[in-house]
């Protein structure tokens, strides 16, 4: 077997059982692995329907044919289920080390089924794999749980867990691997928890094996060298880390402030950028298994009340923790990151969810009684003491848990959440990217940028340059990123290279690993097919055109300053062009020819 | 006017933000801040006489791509932003 | 040359040797291992340092490890038995036993083109002249007397 370990394990954790299957080749050379053969094997065996939370829905972590190889970024494997904060199908994509020991133990991925019945880990020592109990890991947080795993099975073996935050039912709760990496959003450490099932751990000897070794090797070296040439890939988020965006995305207005009430431009974004974490507290850049990048960042706080050491912030946190709560406090943001890896939560839904409270609580809709505290925007300690009250559901931090949608429409107000299909939108202002808004209201999986991240022709350039503040060409060009993404997760590499390689490159290096010989549009297609069959999950789980929306204030509200003043986003102009690129009717579903022509029936 | 510089721009010019007496383009700006700051700067932001394809100029947050390019003009209350071809997410 | 300082802990040197050695990717392979601190935030490449005085070849019964002219050791296959009494003796822990090809391997340096030095991606692997340059060194204590005894500047 080429590119693919060839074999999938499947765990029923209500009966305690593990079976060995070999990987369905046909599916595997339709949906190519990570998020679109889970996403099939998802369609073929889950009703759509079911609660996330139930034993029913099941959960399978699963890497691509590129993960473990020397492919450009090759660290990367994903976590599918349904969503129990979104509802739609679930989707967490990670790196670090834990996907490619996976595949040197010789599997692809792993199908967890049930629900066992006390906690429990599960132990992949190559051929051996074996059902722990985890009642003495279950409290214990996620560096705590690695460190003491590694220490019953094996020093070199690699561990994926959830903390307290998983256990407890917290909705946006994540799966942390190799401590510090997270397969982070809508919630796949709450459906870990609900599964009862602590941890994965993992040792391989095994190889991995390219059909075409000497053009493999040649086309890696080139996919390198092009990562290593381009400003972005070679220079860029090495030094910096994603926190670069932050003064660009400032300067150009669209820095969400304030749970997105105050516009886009944050006065105290220099001091959350990059360029100041990488200046007052980074340590050093850290890379995932093989990646040439190195855009992880680890982080030192020596001092203050703040002090602490850990992995992070992201462009992400560093936003949702800091202007979306306008805090500008840079130490408070680190520790409250680290907070969400040691407990495992997603830091994105984390901040916003707290800004969003901040609102509510400025508006009068929450008491200083009901929160424990006083909630004003730019409280720096409350970012961290409120971030560790969810992670164990104490307090206030018990309505936090739901998200800020669920928490906003508890209290009368669900426009105040911030959040597509109630997940929370990222760091970008639609009203000043357009695009980004479009991406947003039908991105599969809820509010989310890395689904098509438009931000990259509308903002930095690559590989174009459009005008942020116009609606054309936005949906075509949407369609061939969301495409694209979805071939590049489920390759197994990190959808960071995409910025110094395109769908030429990743081609060639799928085409070499597995002796394909099929053109860059039928890999593209590979794409489509992924992109609608998810399409399909969400409309048979009940979604409908009316949830391809974004929250009123983008859609109402205009821009108080910067260069989009006055703007809002202009969703029906692009969302109508958009299921037309897509072949679907006017309802947003797919036609019968579009269907056809994807082997979808 | 104010000129703000950004990620290893800021290394080239050895500071974070300046503030010049100037009137002309982009173009014009840009060839006086070389003077001003030397052979690394020139090199980040300049190829040749055009604006490097390595570097994203805004005028008041607006890429000059999407204004008049180089032949943009400044006037004394417009804010340019210099960073390199940068990306995360 | 390793330079620990650099090295992102990306292991990229485990996967490319392994391919280099055996067409196939593991790092359970390869002869280079990148060892992690995380308290520390550090992590080092380590393998064969090529020994001017070598345990492993002081040990070896069958004389199957030999060490070059251009100083580079090298196991030679048809000699070994598998004893495995090098594996004990370096000091280092730099010769491993490969799952795979299922015998005792070490680096060799890839014929003077060690792979791992090519595709580092941080410059923390890199082969050169053995003659460890110690000015880096030099420097540092130098700056500690500057910052002692120099002038306060401006």
């Amino acid at each position: 077997m080429f590119g693919w370990a060839g074999t999938i394990l499947r765990v029923n954790l209500s009966e305690g059982s593990i079976k060995k299957e070999a990987l369905d080749l046909n599916d595997a050379k339709l949906y190519l692995g990570g998020r679109g053969l889970a996403t099939k094997i998802m369609m073929d065996e889950v009703d759509p329907q079911v609660d996330p939370l139930s034993p029913e829905n099941k959960l399978i972590f699963m890497t691509g044919p590129l993960t473990g190889t020397m492919a450009a970024s090759p660290g990367r494997y994903m976590v599918i289920a349904k969503a129990p904060l979104t509802g739609t199908i679930g989707c967490a994509n990670s790196g670090g080390h834990f996907g490619p020991e996976l595949k040197f133990a010789g599997y692809d991925g792993i199908i967890f089924e049930g629900k066992a019945e006390k906690p429990v880990y599960l132990w992949i020592n190559d051929d051996e794999v074996e059902l722990r109990p985890a009642e003495h890991l279950w409290g214990k947080n996620v560096f705590e749980t690695t460190d003491q795993l590694l220490a019953e099975t094996a020093e070199d073996a690699r561990v994926a867990c959830i903390g307290p935050a998983g256990e407890k039912g917290v909705l946006f709760a994540t799966v942390m691997n190799d401590k510090n990496r997270a397969a982070g959003r809508t919630g796949m450490g709450t459906v870990m928890g609900s599964k009862n099932l602590k941890a994965i751990v993992v040792r391989g000897t095994k190889s991995v094996a390219v059909a075409e070794p000497e053009k493999f090797k040649e086309v890696c070296t080139d996919a390198r060298r092009k990562l290593k040439e381009h400003p972005v890939t070679g220079e860029g988020l090495r030094a910096y880390g994603t926190g670069v965006l932050v003064n660009i995305l400032n300067q150009m207005g669209a820095l969400p402030t304030r749970n997105w009430r105050d516009g886009g431009v944050f006065e105290h974004a220099e001091d959350i950028s990059g360029e100041t974490l990488a200046e007052k507290y980074l340590v050093r850049s850290k890379g995932c298994f093989g990646c040439s990048i190195g855009c992880g960042r680890l982080t030192r706080i020596p001092e203050g009340k703040f002090k602490s050491f850990g992995e992070g912030p992201e462009y992400e946190a560093e936003w949702s923790y800091g202007a979306a709560c306008g805090v500008g406090d840079l130490a408070a943001i680190c520790k409250a990151n680290f907070l969400c890896n040691e407990l495992g939560l997603d830091p994105i839904t984390m901040g916003a969810t707290i800004a969003c409270a901040m609102e509510m609580y400025e508006k009068g809709i929450l008491t200083r009684e009901e929160v424990g505290r006083e909630l004003k925007f730019g409280d720096a300690e409350a970012i961290v003491e409120l971030t560790r009250m969810t992670g164990l559901r104490e307090g206030f931090g018990d309505q936090l848990a739901l998200g800020s949608y669920r928490l906003a429409e508890k209290y009368g107000h669900p426009e105040l959440s911030m959040s597509v299909k109630k997940q929370e939108m990222p760091a970008y202002d639609a009203r000043g990217v357009q695009g980004m808004g479009l991406s947003y209201a039908t991105s599969n999986r809820g509010g989310c940028h890395v689904r098509g991240y438009m931000t990259s022709v509308e903002v930095l350039g690559i590989p174009e340059k459009l005008d942020p503040l116009v609606t054309e060409e936005k949906a075509g060009w949407l369609k061939i990123f969301q495409d694209l993404t979805a071939v590049f997760d489920s390759a197994g590499i990190c959808l960071f290279t995409s910025f110094a390689l395109g769908l030429p490159e990743l081609a060639d290096m799928l085409r070499a690993a597995l002796g394909w010989t099929e053109s860059n549009e039928e890999i593209l297609k590979i794409g489509e097919r992924i992109w609608n069959l998810e399409r399909l999950f969400n409309l048979r789980a009940g979604f409908t055109k009316a949830d391809d929306t974004l929250p009123p204030r983008l859609l109402k509200e205009p821009l108080p300053s910067g260069p989009a003043k006055g703007k809002v986003n202009q969703l029906e102009v692009m969302l109508k062009e958009y299921y037309q690129v897509r072949g679907w009717n006017e309802e947003g579903v797919p036609t019968e020819e579009k269907m056809a022509e994807l082997s979808l029936r | 006017m104010k000129v703000k510089f950004f990620a290893s721009i800021r290394d080239c010019a050895g500071v974070k933000e300046d503030t010049v007496a100037f009137s002309g383009t982009v173009g014009e700006l840009l060839q006086f801040l070389s003077k001003r700051y030397g052979d690394s700067f020139r090199k980040a932001v300049l190829a040749g006489d055009q604006v490097s394809d390595r570097v994203i100029i805004l005028v008041n947050g607006r890429n000059i791509v999407h204004l008049a390019g180089t032949d943009t003009v400044l006037g004394e209350e417009d804010e340019v932003s210099i960073f390199p071809v940068v990306a995360g997410g | 040359m390793l330079a620990p300082d650099k090295c992102i802990g990306c292991r990229t040197c485990e996967i490319v040797c392994s391919f280099n050695k055996t067409k196939a990717f593991n790092p359970k392979t390869a002869r280079v291992s990148v060892l992690m601190y995380d308290e520390a935030a550090l992590s080092v490449p380590i393998m064969c340092l090529q020994c001017d005085d070598p345990a492993c070849m002081k040990v070896c019964p069958t004389g199957a490890i030999t060490k070059g002219a251009d100083g580079t050791v090298t196991i030679e296959d048809k000699r070994c038995i598998g004893c495995k009494l090098c594996v004990s003796a370096c000091p280092l822990g730099n010769i491993t036993v490969s799952p795979v090809e299922n015998r005792v391997v070490k680096c060799d340096l890839c014929n003077g083109e060690p792979q791992c030095a090519q595709y580092c991606p941080a410059g923390a692997i890199e082969f050169k002249e053995a003659a460890p340059s110690t000015i880096k060194r030099k420097q540092d204590i130098a700056e500690r007397f500057k910052e002692l005894f120099g002038e306060v500047g401006e």
